[in-house]
Parts: C-alpha cells; structure tokens; sequence
C-alpha cells in the first residue's frame, strides 16, 4: 500500500484540493497582489515572488463562475514541471486558510465531487478525507493556460 | 510554459533598451521608445477629423493621424476622460495613430520584460510581457497590438 504527504488547501470558506507535499513552495500572508488588465476574471493579479511575476489565481472563482470576496487573502506558491526533467516553474493560489498537511494512501481514492461540476478539469485524482472527497490539482495544467 | 512565439517575441522585447511609459487611467502601458513619433498637445486635435472609433485627429508631417482615446484596460472610448494631457503619435511603419493619455514618460533605465503568465493569456491579449516598475506593474505592448484591438473594438461593438 503506497502511502505520500499532501497539502490540503482551502480554496475558499468550503473547496477543499490537494497538492503533493513537494509542490508547496512558499506560503504569503497577506501578499501584494497586482492587477493586470484584459486577463481572465480568475486570474486578474499576480504576485511578486524572487523577483518573479507569478500569476495568483483564484480556483475558487473558476469553479463556481463567479468573483471570490476574499477578507484575508493568503497565497501559496507552487511548483511544477511541464514535463519530467524540466526546471520547475510557479505559480500561486489564492487560498482562504493555512495549508493542512495530512498522509494519502491508495486505499482513500475515490471520485471527484459533482459539485462543481468542473472539477475534473483541474485535478488528476481524488481522496476521500473523513466523508469529503479532496481532489487533486494538477498544477502543470492549471498553470500553463489548460484552464482558458 | 509559453510557446515558441511567445518565447521569440519576448527575447525581441527583452533586446529593446528604451521605453516608453504611457500612463492611461492610472495604468501604464510601456511600447518600444522607437515606436513614438512625437508628443502632441491635446489643443493640436481637430475633433472634426474622425475615423470610426477615433475622437478626432492630428496633422503631423503632411498627414492627418486618427487620434484614439483607450481606457486603462484598453477599451476604445468615444469620449475624453478628465486627467488626459498628451498626445503621442504612435508609428511603426505599418499604423500610424495617435493615443490620448494621461501622462508619457520615458523609461530612465532597461526594464527587464517577463512573460505574461500562460495561465492569462486570453487570444487577443494585447500584452507583450511584464515589467516590474518602481511604483508598480507595467504592461508591455506595441503599437500593432494596439492597432489591432482598435480595429477590432467596432466589430466587438456591434456585436
């Protein structure tokens, strides 16, 4: 039975999906986010990270098709590769609370939730964490334009 | 992860040493130095001059420019919001146009282009690239891109 860490993010007051542990770069609370005009209403900022603009997408937002309000806006910025062997790139998530880390193991897979109906757009598997389904993201795709 | 064409065009932006910064509701806008003619008052449009979508026009070096007017998020406007000041002409051998604006300035130093995110790059995104500027973000295009969305802003409108 295999077993690996993840991160369980909140994607909002009640989203739940998870990274795996090595995908979580950095955690900022309260970043500075900067307003790029003409880009997707989901993905309208970016943040300053290394020197590096990283766009701060809001997950959240694209699954349920509308704007978040979001009181204390926190970001996690991650990793991934677009393909092995590749340097890693990133992004960032806007994320409603600290990040959880928790064990996976094989027996927990299940099926994506059906609400939002687009969560499969977005995730390469799902766990079952207690009696909530915790999809997995998969960032290379979020992050190279597979959501537009 | 960005495409070969994306790749390409940003290293001809990274290559570029001066720019120009176009203030427009708040929001700059850098273009290739090279591609701003001259700086014109707003006094020198004739707002009996019109092309569709412009809001008058310049006479400069013989010819008559169609002045533009673009919102901060590079919306064609019919009108003139207050805080316009100058008039660059904009000109890259293929469009000519001028572009009313808040305030253009000059870059005193190289900015660094960085690509825009592919995860925001929507198919007619005028944005070239990223720069960091010491008051904030600044968006690079040129004037073709502006061309282009100019051109197509009156099929948008009507539908």
């Amino acid at each position: 039975m295999a077993e690996s860490a993840a991160w369980v993010l909140a994607l909002d007051h009640q989203l739940r999906a998870a990274v795996g542990e090595r995908e979580l770069a950095h955690l900022i609370e309260v970043p500075i986010l900067l307003d790029v005009p003409r880009s997707p209403p989901y993905c309208r900022q970016v943040l300053v990270w290394n020197d590096t603009v990283l766009p701060a997408m809001d997950l959240a937002a694209w699954l349920r098709r509308q704007p978040m309000q979001r009181q204390q806006p926190l970001a996690g910025v991650f990793a991934y590769q677009t393909r092995p062997g590749a340097d890693p790139e990133y992004g960032a998530l806007l994320l409603s609370g600290i990040p959880t880390r928790t064990r996976v193991d094989d027996e927990q897979v299940c099926a994506l939730p059906k609400q939002p109906n687009h969560w499969q757009s977005l995730a390469i598997s799902c766990f079952r964490q207690g009696d909530q389904p915790i999809p997995i993201l998969d960032l290379a795709h979020i992050f190279s334009g597979g959501l537009l | 992860m960005n495409g070969p064409t994306q790749t390409t065009a940003l290293a001809d932006l990274q290559a570029i040493r001066a720019f120009a910064v176009l203030t427009l509701d708040g929001r700059k806008w850098l273009l290739p130095q090279a591609e701003v003619q001259a700086l014109e008052s707003l006094l020198d449009i004739d707002r009996e001059v019109k092309i569709p979508g412009s809001i008058g026009a310049v006479a400069f070096a013989g010819e008559w420019w169609p002045v533009y007017c673009l919102s901060g998020e590079l919306q064609v406007l019919s009108h003139l919001p207050d805080g316009r000041r100058a008039c660059p002409l904009l000109d890259n051998g293929a469009d000519r146009f001028g572009l009313v604006c808040d305030q253009v300035e000059t870059l005193a130093a190289a900015p660094r282009p960085q690509p825009l995110p592919a995860c925001m790059t929507l198919p007619d995104s005028p944005i070239q690239a990223l720069v960091l500027l010491n008051d904030g973000l600044g968006c690079v295009t040129t004037t073709e891109h502006l061309a282009a969305l100019i051109a197509a802003a009156p099929e948008k409108a009507d539908g």
